[in-house]
C-alpha cells in the first residue's frame, strides 16, 4: 500500500524532464570588432522514447538558430546554435529562442541569449534641438571612443552649410566636443553631422549625429 | 502511529518533488519577481499624457505597415540611421516617448527606449504588454 503510494507519486513527474539542458541562458559580451554574438546550447534526451524537436523560432529577426538534426533517440545529445546578428545594436540585448518538440507542442522551451554589446563611440547627445525663434546659441555633442576600440576620429562634418560644427579636441582622435550652431533660427534647418572615423581600415565607418531647428 | 507517519512521509515526498519542479520547470510561476524597470509603464500609466505621447513602434517595418498603433513612427536597429532622422521629425522635447513591440516574445521596446535615453531623449518609456496590450484594450 505505502509502496504503491510511493510510486504512484514518483510516477507523476512531468514529462518535460526528457529533453535536459546543459543551460537554458547566456550571457556574452561582444568585443570590438566582433559582428555578431554567438551562443550554443547543448541538451541531452534523457527520456527512455526519442524525441522530435519540431521547430526552433527566434524572437528577433537579428536571430538565427540552427540545428544540426531534428531526432533524438534516448541519451543522445545535440546542439543549438543561435547567432545574433550586431548590426547597430549597442548596450544590453535579451533575445529569446522557442524551442518546440513534436511530443510537447504546446509548451515550448524558451532559451534566453543575453548580450552586452559595447558602443564604440559614446555620444551625447546623439542630436541637438531648437525651437523656430529661440536664440541660436551653440549647443554640445561630445564624442568619446570607447576604451578597447581601435578607433581614430577623423574630422566631423555638417551637410547643411546654414548650421555650422566647430570640434575642440579633448584628446585628438579620441575625444570632441563638437560645438553646433545655427546660421539663424527664423525657419526649420536640419543637418546630418558626419563623424568621420579610420576603423574598420578596409571600411572607415562614418557615425551620425543631427542638429534640427524646428 | 502508523497513520501519521505514512502521512509525514507523503508530505515529505510531496514536499520533495513539488521543490524540484519549482526548481527546474520551464513554466514556473515567478515566487521571485524581478524588480519592474522604472521604465517600464502600463497603458493605464500613459493615460494621463495622452496628446503628449509619441508611440514608437519597434517592430519590423512590415509589422508596422500591416497594423499600428495611429501616429506612431517606425524605430528599430535594423534600420536605425535611416529612421531616427524620421523619428527627429516628429519628436518635441517637451513629449513622453513611448516604445512598445510584439510583447509575446520581444524585448525590442525595453533596447530602444535605452538607446533613446541614450541619445539625448530624457522621458523615454517602454508598453508593458506591448502591441498585443494596446490592441486588447482598444481593438479588444
Amino acid at each position: 500500500m505505502r509502496l504503491s503510494l510511493l510510486l504512484s507519486l514518483f510516477l507523476a513527474v512531468p514529462a518535460f524532464a526528457q529533453l535536459k539542458w546543459d543551460t537554458m541562458e547566456q550571457s556574452l559580451k561582444s568585443k570590438p570588432g566582433d559582428r555578431e554574438v554567438v551562443a550554443t546550447y547543448r541538451f541531452t534526451n534523457t527520456g527512455t522514447t526519442p524525441i522530435t524537436i519540431d521547430n526552433v523560432h527566434t524572437s528577433c529577426g537579428c536571430t538565427t538558430a540552427a540545428l544540426t538534426k531534428n531526432e533524438y533517440a534516448p541519451g543522445e545529445s545535440g546542439q543549438i546554435v543561435a547567432r545574433m546578428d550586431i548590426g547597430s545594436r549597442t548596450g544590453h540585448q535579451e533575445k529569446s529562442i522557442l524551442v518546440t518538440t513534436k511530443q510537447n507542442p504546446k509548451t515550448p522551451t524558451i532559451l534566453r541569449l543575453i548580450a552586452d554589446i559595447p558602443e564604440p563611440l559614446v555620444m551625447k547627445p546623439t542630436f541637438v534641438m531648437w525651437g523656430v525663434g529661440e536664440s541660436p546659441k551653440p549647443k554640445t555633442i561630445y564624442i568619446k571612443v570607447t576604451d578597447g576600440f581601435p578607433i581614430k576620429l577623423l574630422k566631423v562634418d555638417s551637410d547643411n552649410p546654414d548650421i555650422k560644427v566647430d570640434v575642440s579636441e579633448v584628446h585628438p582622435g579620441v575625444e570632441l566636443e563638437v560645438h553646433v550652431t545655427p546660421k539663424d533660427t527664423s525657419r526649420p534647418e536640419m543637418a546630418t553631422l558626419l563623424i568621420r572615423t579610420d576603423y574598420p581600415s578596409d571600411n572607415p565607418q562614418t557615425y551620425y549625429a543631427y542638429a534640427k531647428v524646428k | 502511529m502508523t497513520a501519521f507517519r505514512q502521512a509525514g512521509l507523503i508530505l515529505l515526498v510531496a514536499v520533495g518533488l513539488a521543490g524540484v519542479t519549482a526548481a527546474v520547470h520551464p513554466k514556473r510561476p515567478p515566487f521571485l519577481a524581478p524588480p519592474r524597470d522604472p521604465n517600464e509603464v502600463t497603458l493605464a500609466q500613459t493615460k494621463p499624457w495622452a496628446g503628449n505621447i509619441l508611440w514608437v513602434d519597434a517592430r519590423s517595418e512590415s509589422e508596422f505597415t500591416t497594423e499600428h498603433i495611429p501616429d506612431a513612427v517606425c524605430l528599430n536597429f535594423e534600420n536605425w540611421n535611416d529612421q531616427f532622422p524620421k523619428f527627429l521629425d516628429r519628436y518635441n522635447p517637451s513629449q513622453r516617448v513611448v516604445v512598445y513591440c510584439s510583447a509575446t516574445s520581444c524585448q525590442l521596446s525595453r533596447e530602444i527606449a535605452a538607446k533613446l535615453k541614450g541619445s539625448g531623449v530624457d522621458e523615454a518609456y517602454f508598453l508593458e504588454g506591448g502591441w498585443e496590450a494596446w490592441k486588447q484594450q482598444n481593438h479588444p
